[in-house]
């Protein structure tokens, strides 16, 4: 089959949108290490990870749980993390009994202490469901963390937040690569924070 | 280990040298997934295109696209599935189901049979001519996945397959319509570069049904 020039610019172009939103995480490392140093000092002390998205990002909350429990990299220790987007009678139900921005929220007041952490993804930082999460989290006591796009929305905007990665781009799909990149980071490097035990007992940042 | 990260070596324990590290580690990272994209972009462009142009003449005859995968990749297939049947925005809606979320059927097969039929056994039951299959995995070498092609291959359903290393056992086998390699030899790095490549197939999808009638 042969490509037509046409074809090859539209696939060309779909590969040049990514370039810059992918290289912009390097100027999001201080942010990056920050929150995985905060989230390795509740591992170290017991706490649990939540996550949670909607749609695209409902996947991704399943991803890193399961980068968490069990790990691709021989030798790495598993961690409790649960994703609060897998039981599909709890979201309908919860959703229909008291409404979809309750989904997540309801699920943290259940299994949330102030020692767990909640981390929240949405690609335009504009999903209620995920805010409220965040904030119930914040109530709670645990480390909020999320993953945001283009402006970052009332997510990155929310007082709720303690750690926030937001990738500049108005491409849900973009956003969500990049996304995929942060969280595998997240896990590798509070892997090696983890590992260092000896520098989790102050902690620099919330 | 120590290569990776020369701050383990003993004493290290200097926490402002740790985070020194891990902000490297993480531009380091952004900046090979940059490079990795390249790299596809150039092996696979054409590839891309051609694949993309027969997903949409398999919509159009009104075929169905499944996904699976396992793992990390069973998500992925999930968010394939999502994307294609609710992309959002002015984007055409097309038929497509993961393989993986039903309990109940990977319960059942698991427990009946063995995990390796739960992809083949449910295109058996769904797959028609025409239709899509989309395995996706990071080694190529999953026995239920290499069990599904041969199911879709057999059924006479496009075969997609995305793998990662030298793409395993997929690479080997016969009838896969289009094969998708990222040469890394990173898990994380080729899971990041798949989901460019099932979005790239996916808008490269839309781009061939603009105008269209749904």
């Amino acid at each position: 089959m042969t490509t037509t020039n046409d074809e090859a610019g539209a696939v060309a172009e779909v590969f040049r949108r990514r370039a810059a939103p992918g290289a912009a995480l390097a100027g999001a490392a201080d942010a990056v290490a920050a929150a995985c140093h905060a989230m390795a000092a509740r591992f170290h002390r017991g706490g649990r990870l939540f996550t949670f998205g909607n749609g695209g990002a409902a996947t991704d909350a399943q991803h890193v749980a399961v980068e968490f429990v069990h790990p691709v990299i021989v030798g790495k220790r598993a961690m409790p993390a649960l994703s609060l987007t897998g039981d599909v009678a709890t979201l309908t139900g919860i959703g229909a009994a008291t409404g979809f921005d309750e989904v997540f929220a309801h699920q943290l007041r259940c299994f949330g202490g102030p020692d767990d952490m909640a981390l929240g993804i949405s690609p335009d930082g504009r999903c209620g469901s995920v805010l409220r999460g965040l904030q119930e989290a914040r109530g709670l006591g645990m480390l909020t963390v999320a993953l945001t796009g283009g402006d970052g929305g009332a997510v990155a905007a929310s007082p709720a937040v303690d750690h926030v990665v937001t990738v500049p781009s108005g491409d849900p799909r973009v956003v969500k690569e990049v996304h995929v990149t942060a969280y595998h980071v997240l896990w590798e490097l509070v892997h090696v924070f983890l590992e260092q035990p000896g520098v989790l007992g102050r902690e620099v940042v919330a | 280990m120590q290569q990776l990260y020369p701050f383990l070596a003993p004493g290290g324990t200097d926490l402002s040298a740790v985070l020194a590290d891990v902000r490297r580690s993480t531009a380091e990272k952004a900046n090979e997934i940059v490079r990795l994209r390249e790299i596809v972009l150039e092996e696979y462009g054409a590839e891309l295109a051609a694949c993309a142009a027969r997903m949409a003449e398999s919509f159009r005859a009104g075929g169905r696209l499944f996904a699976f995968g396992n793992g990390g990749s069973s998500t992925d297939a999930q968010d394939v599935a999502a994307l294609f049947l609710n992309p959002g925005g002015g984007a055409r809606p097309l038929p497509a189901l993961a393989l993986t979320t039903d309990v109940a059927v990977v319960t059942a097969l698991s427990n009946d049979i063995g995990f390796e039929v739960v992809f083949a056994r449910q295109l058996a039951a769904f797959g028609r001519p025409g239709d899509i299959a989309v395995a996706l995995s990071t080694s190529g070498n999953s026995d239920n996945l290499i069990a599904a092609l041969r199911e879709a291959a057999g059924r006479g359903m496009v075969t997609v397959g995305l793998a990662g290393y030298t793409g395993g056992q997929m690479a080997e086998t016969p009838g896969m319509s289009h094969l998708f390699v990222v040469p890394s030899s990173s898990v994380h790095r080729i899971q990041e570069a798949q989901t460019t490549i099932y979005h790239a197939l996916w808008e490269l999808t839309q781009r061939e049904l603009v105008g269209e009638a749904a």
